[in-house]
């Protein structure tokens, strides 16, 4: 009785709710086990359409960063501040930044972090205590 | 979607780029739309041919908001005297005049029109580093990228970090690319940077987004530049060495790069290589120089991996040695690249294509390479979400 196709039901609107009013961090994946927060009606790795809303844990490593002295308009006031690029640990990666990633050497490939709730805008990050685990 | 060479072989006509021209990059006292319709001009006369012989107008002028004028098509076209010749704007972020290029080919290559031309130019000279680094930013995934922090250097910075990472490249290596491409454009008097930089210098350069300092980045430049493309058949006589396009082939990939499988190169440019080498029917080894897509340093390591010039983690060791110099083995940049001859976003992709009509004319003074039978231009689109690749024959 129920349709074995569920389309994912989140817009930009829910993602943006998600993560600045909820806590939440709204994503989909894909049967091939293709994992993202990045909005798309059809899977970009193997054309799957019955994508699965799911929550994200915000919980990795990050896999590739930068901190950036010189910033885009809406931060203006937060440099410097890392980029960063998130492997979740259920697959799948995501971006943010962290605040708190301000100078050479506080964030490294290979790094745990989650994701914070900071009541500003975007997906930020935070490095998790304990010693950073290798690669 | 279709993987042939050429869609449809058969019917495709032998096309030339007839004429070229560019304005000198940096910062122009004029708006887009005069400095479009100089060089469009220049490059009309270039060809031998008139205004009247022009079929129809790509143009690229991406950040045209800035200026509050969009429709450049018509505006230009009524500068050049043929207000009847359809127009239309082609974006594709940083590779919008390749895309261009692309289109103008699909017309004549396809028998639609005998001559076309392509138009890139850009100002952001007159806006503030803030705001132009917004607009660059732009081009970038806005909720996805932008909103999470990134800007367009930011971007390519991460990309940088993972490939350091994975090939151990090193900042001699990226300084490298900055000094031989600033050597370059020392020697090209239409490029932004017309001094050389020492290896010292850019390692003092202050850090803008790590591992970046501020000479592995290419400048906001205003800059404009034109060509024309004609069908063989058409074409009676023609005052320069004109370009045989032998390949013109796009490609696009997961937009984000974070959704990618690796960080560590641009699938794009793998894709629409193997594409254009397809439809060119030549080997890597026959290519005798190359104009890639620096808009960072690391982006050339990356053009000539992932094309295939060399295996990933490779191309760091040519830099080094001298191999990609005007005169060395494989010349790249020879134009002194985006990172040095500029990047007026719109006018890229066709600037490198006038550097290889003035080297086919053997007109590049002090920067000339040796062997001018074969060259290749690589244009990216913001994180490789587009990438053109085109291939250019000797007569
Ligand atoms: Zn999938």
């Amino acid at each position: 009785m129920s349709d074995p196709v569920t389309t994912v039901p989140h817009s930009i609107a829910d993602y943006y709710q998600g993560i600045e009013q909820e806590n939440r961090l709204r994503g989909y994946r894909s049967a091939c086990g293709f994992v993202t927060a990045t909005w798309g009606l059809v899977c970009p790795q193997c054309g799957r359409r019955d994508l699965a809303e799911v929550d994200l844990s915000g919980r990795g490593k990050v896999v590739g960063f930068t901190i950036q002295n010189v910033p885009s308009d809406r931060f203006v006031n937060d440099a410097p501040y890392a980029y960063v690029v998130v492997e979740l640990d259920e697959g799948g990666r995501v971006t943010g930044w962290m605040p708190s990633a301000r100078a050479e050497g506080s964030v490294s490939i290979g790094d745990r972090v989650r994701r914070v709730a900071t009541g500003r805008p975007g997906v930020a990050f935070e490095r998790e205590l304990g010693p950073p685990t290798s690669g | 979607m279709r993987t042939h060479p050429w869609a449809t072989e058969a019917s495709v006509r032998e096309t030339w780029v007839v004429g070229a021209a560019t304005n000198r990059f940096g910062k122009m006292p004029e708006t887009a739309r005069e400095a479009a319709s100089r060089v469009a001009l220049e490059a009309i006369d270039a060809s031998g041919l008139s205004p009247s012989d022009i079929d129809y107008t790509f143009v690229a002028n991406c950040f045209g908001i800035a200026e509050h004028q969009a429709h450049l098509g018509p505006l230009i076209n009524t500068a050049l005297g043929i207000p009847d010749v359809p127009s239309c704007g082609v974006e594709s972020a940083c590779s919008s005049s390749s895309a261009g290029l692309h289109e103008a080919f699909v017309h004549v290559a396809g028998g639609f029109s005998d001559a076309v031309l392509v138009v890139g130019a850009e100002k952001l000279s007159h806006l503030d580093t803030l705001s132009a680094t917004s607009y660059f930013a732009i081009g970038a995934d806005y909720p996805f990228e932008t909103r999470n922090g990134a800007t367009f250097p930011g971007l390519y910075a991460t990309l940088a970090s993972a490939h350091k990472k994975r090939f151990g490249t090193t900042s001699e290596a990226t300084g490298a690319v900055a000094v031989k491409n600033h050597w370059n454009a020392a020697r090209n008097p239409h490029a932004h940077f017309q001094k050389e930089l020492g290896l010292a210098t850019y390692l003092a350069s202050p850090v803008i987004a790590s591992p970046f300092r501020l000479f592995d980045c290419c400048p906001f430049s205003d800059g404009a530049s034109a060509l024309v493309i004609a069908a063989r058949e058409t074409v009676r006589s023609t005052p320069n060495e004109p370009l045989i396009v032998r390949a013109s082939a796009r490609s696009g990939s997961i937009a984000d790069m974070h959704d990618r499988p690796s960080l560590t190169g641009l699938p794009a440019s793998r894709l629409a290589a193997d594409k254009a080498f397809r439809q060119a029917k030549i080997e890597r080894s026959q290519v005798d120089f190359l104009e890639v897509h620096d808009c960072f340093t690391i982006a050339e390591l990356f053009a000539l991996e992932d094309m295939g010039f060399f295996p990933a983690g490779d191309a760091a060791a040519a830099e080094l040695d001298g191999s990609t110099a005007h005169d060395g083995k494989l010349p790249v940049n020879p134009s002194g690249g985006l990172k040095a001859k500029g990047h007026p976003v719109s006018a890229t992709g066709a600037a490198q294509v006038v550097e290889v009509f003035e080297q086919f004319n053997h007109r590049a003074g002090g920067r000339q390479v040796p062997r001018v039978e074969t060259a290749l231009t690589h244009n990216v689109g913001a994180t490789g979400g587009s990438c053109s690749v085109h291939i250019f024959g000797h007569r």
